[in-house]
């Protein structure tokens, strides 16, 4: 499974086409992480994830769905919550993604 | 020895007079005798804790639509068959191909060319002939998909379509059905059971079952950067979630979770049962990867969904008439941009070209994935995946570097600033995208070096120029 995050930081999972699109599975981040900043921080690292897999993608923090802060709609998501250092997010795409071609 | 009962036991040992709940919306009452058939046939699962003479009535007497007869639908569609679901309606209007058999295993060799829904009912009946099989040899969509999910008690979306998706969970809120949804791609599975028990649409009045926009609100863009090479699936991984697809549904229905939840003689407490999201991974790349299941808890019925929540518009009405566009919620993507045509060059073309000698000295990019470029490739071609092209640039842009540093290591003798690179793909998209992206980082040196794109990409080489070709 999963190796345990290096201290001061958590790992992020990428499932399906965030994986591709990051070409890696997993990967550790420094927390603690306010949730309201996970998609900025990815964005900044991997140019265009945020449009094309994040804001279709479904967010968990340690195995539970998180509501994503800062919806287009202006809905409330879960502000409060803060990554901290040994969590595990996951970023889950919608299967199956049509190929283009 | 296992005890068969005679005939003459069989009232004795299935006919215990107790009332059987309504299966649901298939009226009728369910309670009766069990045949000696169906004795025999089911005494396996019958006698697992929990399900019970009575489980084994409700399976007998719901009726279960599966939607896709491929890769989800083969496996599901067998054990739902094989458990005595008493009627079965199967939707698909593919037929049957070559390339379908290492994963639809519904399907024969000797059944290529046979509408899909032909092809598994006939498997079907040759596991089980009690269950009654409703062909519908056609595909699903806005105008008739009320109509046929209004027959059956449970739904099961096997399809591989995100627009298709949006609309079975739609009319399965509208109409009150449960669904289970499952999806898989490459080496990716998910299932997830949705709206069950199924709530009227835009009761929020305690915690209820999400549907699939609870979980999945809005569909990749057109535009994604998906890469032609994306597509392939494992006939393990996809079958894996079609086998646990059944298994979700038949707890169901043996639990009579089917049944809407305005029933008030359905005690509260199911209603807390917690939504699960499974995520079935695999891992080829490293020889030693573990798979990985992750069954994730997620949220229940949102409160704006578009289509459950409180102030949801959607309709039987409005869906049946265009509203909302399916097909134009998930379009397919159009490319973005067309490369000017001095940025271009057919296959044929450049062929032609090659041949005369006309570019002696070139870089050929080829940016499919390298399991398709291990098929075959172009002479000289260099295998920089459009993946990895696109990382490497966002790279280069975050933290600085020769943009040169993009392409593949070459002999420095071979290539000069205005050295031509011609840049090709499965198809002919990510190739455009390519050299945008090359000419953004200035690797044409100022206009010194041409970029240009092969129209078409390596299916046009194969039309156009080598009949051959692998191409897959």
């Amino acid at each position: 499974m999963t190796s345990k995050p290096p201290k001061g930081h958590f790992n992020i999972l990428y499932f399906a086409r965030a994986g591709s699109f990051t070409t890696k599975n997993v990967e550790a981040l420094p927390a603690p992480l306010p949730l309201s900043k996970l998609f900025a921080t990815l964005e900044e690292r991997y140019q265009g994830i945020k449009e094309t897999v994040l804001d279709n993608s479904l967010v968990t923090v340690n195995l539970n769905y998180v509501d994503m802060p800062g919806g287009e709609d202006g809905e409330t998501g879960d502000e409060e919550i803060v990554i901290q250092e040994g969590d595990e997010v996951a970023i889950i795409p919608p299967l199956p993604w049509k190929c283009v071609m | 020895m296992t005890q068969r009962p005679g005939p003459n036991s069989v009232s004795a040992h299935v006919d215990n007079g107790e009332d059987v709940p309504d299966s649901g919306t298939s009226g009728a009452s369910v309670s009766r005798r069990l045949t000696e058939e169906e004795f025999d046939r089911y005494s396996r699962q019958m006698i697992v804790p929990g399900v019970g003479k009575d489980g084994q009535l409700r399976l007998i007497n719901s009726r279960v639509l599966i939607i896709g007869a491929g890769g989800l639908g083969c496996p599901a569609a067998q054990y739902i068959a094989g458990a005595g679901v008493g009627t079965i309606g199967i939707v698909d209007g593919d037929v049957v191909e070559v390339s379908n058999l290492h994963r639809q295993v519904g399907h024969a060799a000797s059944r290529i060319g046979m509408k899909k829904v032909d092809s598994l009912i006939t498997h079907l009946r040759g596991l089980n002939t009690l269950p009654t099989y409703v062909p519908y040899t056609f595909h699903i969509n806005p105008q008739n998909a009320a109509d046929i999910i209004s027959r059956y008690d449970l739904v099961m979306d096997c399809t591989d379509n995100p627009a298709t998706r949006y609309l079975i969970s739609d009319i399965c809120v509208l109409l009150c059905k449960p669904l289970v949804s499952a999806a898989s791609v490459q080496k990716s599975g998910q299932l997830i059971v949705l709206n069950c028990p199924p709530t009227p649409q835009g009761r929020l009045d305690r915690q209820y079952a999400p549907c699939y926009r609870c979980c999945f609100k809005k569909p990749p863009p057109p535009s994604s950067m998906l890469s032609c090479g994306e597509a392939g699936i494992m006939g393990p991984v996809v079958g894996m979630m079609g086998v646990a697809q059944a298994g979700e549904a038949i707890k169901i229905l043996i639990s009579a979770l089917h049944i809407p939840s305005q029933d008030h003689s359905i005690p509260l407490e199911r209603n807390l049962a917690q939504p699960t999201l499974l995520v079935y991974t695999y891992e080829l790349e490293n020889a030693v990867g573990p798979y990985s299941f992750r069954a994730l808890k997620m949220a229940g019925r949102k409160k704006n969904c578009f289509a459950c929540g409180e102030n949801s518009t959607l309709t039987l009405e409005g869906i049946q008439s265009g509203t909302p566009n399916y097909e134009q919620f998930c379009s397919l993507p159009s490319p973005n941009f067309t490369l000017p045509p001095d940025e271009r060059i057919t296959a044929s073309a450049y062929h032609g070209a090659r041949n005369r000698g006309e570019i002696p000295n070139h870089l050929l990019l080829d940016t499919r994935e390298k399991e398709h470029f291990s098929f075959g490739s172009i002479d000289g071609a260099v295998n920089v995946p459009f993946g990895k092209l696109l990382t490497k640039a966002a790279a280069i842009k975050r933290e600085g570097g020769a943009a040169s540093d993009i392409l593949p290591p070459v002999e420095e003798s071979d290539v000069a600033e205005d050295t031509p690179i011609f840049v090709v793909c499965r198809r002919g998209l990510d190739s455009q995208e390519a050299v945008e992206k090359l000419k953004e980082l200035g690797v044409n040196n100022g206009g010194k070096r041409r970029i240009v794109d092969i129209v078409g990409g390596m299916k046009a080489w194969k039309d156009e120029v080598d009949p051959a070709f692998p191409w897959v």
